[in-house]
């Protein structure tokens, strides 16, 4: 065999089987927009909807769509997700090649951490060599949306794409956050600039862009040489800032669209900021939430603490539009709120709009409104917060827009 | 400024000292400066001391082998060139390998890898 024509592209008209690609997900952010809450844990472990962590929604994605070879580049504080995969998720088989593993900086030559986002697949090229997948999958650890990658990888393959971005059909006006792509008429990305002030729209839609998701179809030999490449430049080694860019002058990388089945803008949140986070849990409070997790064809998997069923008192105890996870005692009033498992709730009680995270108590007639209480306060009885954000601001981070933050470790005498 | 393209110095890392010497006597000749390791854990020792302006790299050496030790190097001085020299095919599939400028398959005609060095430091000096 003649080993220099050696090609890990696939076949183009095979489906790939599972040993056929590898998934790499990005989950060494530090999350510092997110403190306090990523002030013991990275990003990725954050507790949301009740009973997830963001991870969760990836996993599961990555479950659902039967990607079964992951490795998780991780980096800052990752004992409690290291935790949670532990718990959650050691549901793989290795004996059938499937595995979910953490993968830290190793240091095998690099004296440094992941210095980005592209330097963290730079540092695991040996990862790749030692999996030689056709294809590699690359995801983020800090988003929340509900994704079939099947779809994409088969647009990869009909495209005979050396990589393949998942784009979002965007508002203009809020996609100066985010790296823009245009295409022409094939799906063919023509332009990728990341965090323009001015986003280009897309053709015949003047208030839309498109944006990347940070979700990548990459031919193996197409990542493992764009890495190579920027680890030699002086860059931030990141794939949107440095990567993308220039691999779309070299042309063969393609944007499919992430829609829904009638053609509209599927959901998707980047977790970035105290606010996005909020805002994007209220979301699944709504009627039609922006997913269903409840969907028996696309289970969202998390670690369940074996706890018993969440009980409401008779008469006093009251819950409304909410999300109420196992374990918790309810005698006051819960509206508009998330709980996670084995919140207390004590008489004479109100919690509106917040997010209360495990094994938090709340003693009787406390008020709680737009709070986020972080695993394992003891809110004392009588305490408010919500209402005057002066005094708020005195004692606790309080947001913009009003977010009251209460972080791990707060104690009240 | 000195004239890269022939007064530039070269690390050759070679575990064989016969070819080490032969490598030497041919480079030298092409008026090359000539610096010498005969492992990956000397080269990078030798480099830490003086960056050369390029290095050309045996892969199969005891202690440290040549991936391994310009892993290392290339950490730290990221535009340092360097040319794979060796005896074996096979390191084309191995991805570590392409962190190289080049790959060379060792030959007892070195015009291949002379004309390789040459290009390089041609290129390194418009870059």
């Amino acid at each position: 065999m003649n080993r220099s024509d050696f090609s890990m592209i696939l076949d183009w008209e095979r489906q790939p089987s599972p040993r056929d690609l590898l998934t790499l997900i990005l989950a060494g952010g530090q999350g510092e927009r997110l403190h306090p809450l990523t002030k013991d844990r990275s990003k990725p472990a954050v507790p949301f909807a009740g009973s997830y962590r963001i991870i969760d929604f990836t996993l599961s994605n990555c479950l659902n769509s039967n990607l079964r070879r992951i490795y998780l580049l991780t980096q800052y504080k990752s004992q409690s997700l290291d935790r949670h995969l532990r718990n959650g998720w050691s549901i793989h088989n290795p004996e059938l090649g499937e595995f979910i593993e953490p993968v830290p900086p190793q240091r095998r030559f690099s004296t440094n951490w992941y210095d980005g986002t592209a330097d963290a697949v730079f540092q695991n090229i040996y990862l790749l060599q030692q999996q030689k997948p056709a294809l590699v999958v690359i995801l983020s650890g800090d988003h929340v949306y509900r994704m079939d990658y099947r779809p994409l990888i088969r647009f990869h393959l009909e495209k005979k794409a050396r990589a393949t971005i998942a784009a979002l059909v965007y508002p203009r006006r809020l996609s100066s956050f985010f790296g823009i792509m245009q295409v022409d008429s094939n799906q063919e990305v023509t332009s990728f600039v990341e965090k323009p002030a001015d986003p280009p729209a897309m053709p015949g839609r003047p208030n839309e862009s498109l944006v990347n998701m940070g979700v990548y179809v990459f031919n193996t030999e197409t990542l493992v040489r764009a890495v190579i490449e920027d680890s030699k430049m002086d860059s931030t080694h990141d794939f949107g800032r440095d990567v993308l860019p220039a691999l779309v002058q070299g042309g063969g990388i393609y944007a499919y669209f992430f829609e829904k089945e009638d053609g509209t803008t599927a959901y998707w949140r980047d977790i970035g900021t105290l606010e996005s986070y909020y805002q994007a849990e209220m979301d699944f409070l709504q009627e039609n939430p922006p997913f269903d997790l409840w969907n028996p064809n696309w289970p969202i998997r998390s670690y369940h603490p074996q706890v018993p069923p969440a009980w409401i008192a008779p008469r006093e105890g009251q819950v409304f539009n909410s999300l109420v996870s196992s374990g918790c005692r309810i005698h006051g009033k819960v509206i508009h709120s998330i709980l996670s498992p084995s919140v207390f709730v004590g008489e004479n009680t109100q919690i509106t709009d917040s997010i209360i995270c495990n094994d938090v108590t709340i003693g009787d007639g406390a008020r709680l409104r737009k709070a986020i209480v972080d695993k394992r306060i003891k809110i004392p009885a009588g305490f408010v917060v919500g209402e005057d954000p002066e005094a708020d601001r005195e004692r606790f981070l309080v947001t913009e827009s009003g977010i009251s933050v209460i972080p791990t470790g707060t104690l009240f005498d | 400024m000195r004239d890269i393209g022939k007064m530039a110095q070269l690390l050759v890392v070679e575990d064989e000292r016969s070819l080490r010497e032969l490598y030497q006597l041919e480079l030298e000749s092409e008026g090359y400066e000539i610096l010498l390791a005969k492992d990956g854990i000397e080269a990078v020792e030798l480099v830490e001391k003086s960056p050369p302006d390029l290095i050309i790299m045996d892969i199969r050496m005891p202690r440290m082998d040549g991936l391994e030790a310009m892993g290392k190097i290339l950490d730290r001085y990221k535009k340092i060139p360097v040319i794979i020299h060796t005896a074996y095919q096979g390191y084309k599939d191995n991805f570590l390998s392409w962190n190289a400028d080049a790959y060379v398959v060792k030959s007892s005609d070195m015009s291949e890898l002379k004309a390789k060095i040459s290009e390089i430091l041609t290129h390194k000096k418009n870059r």
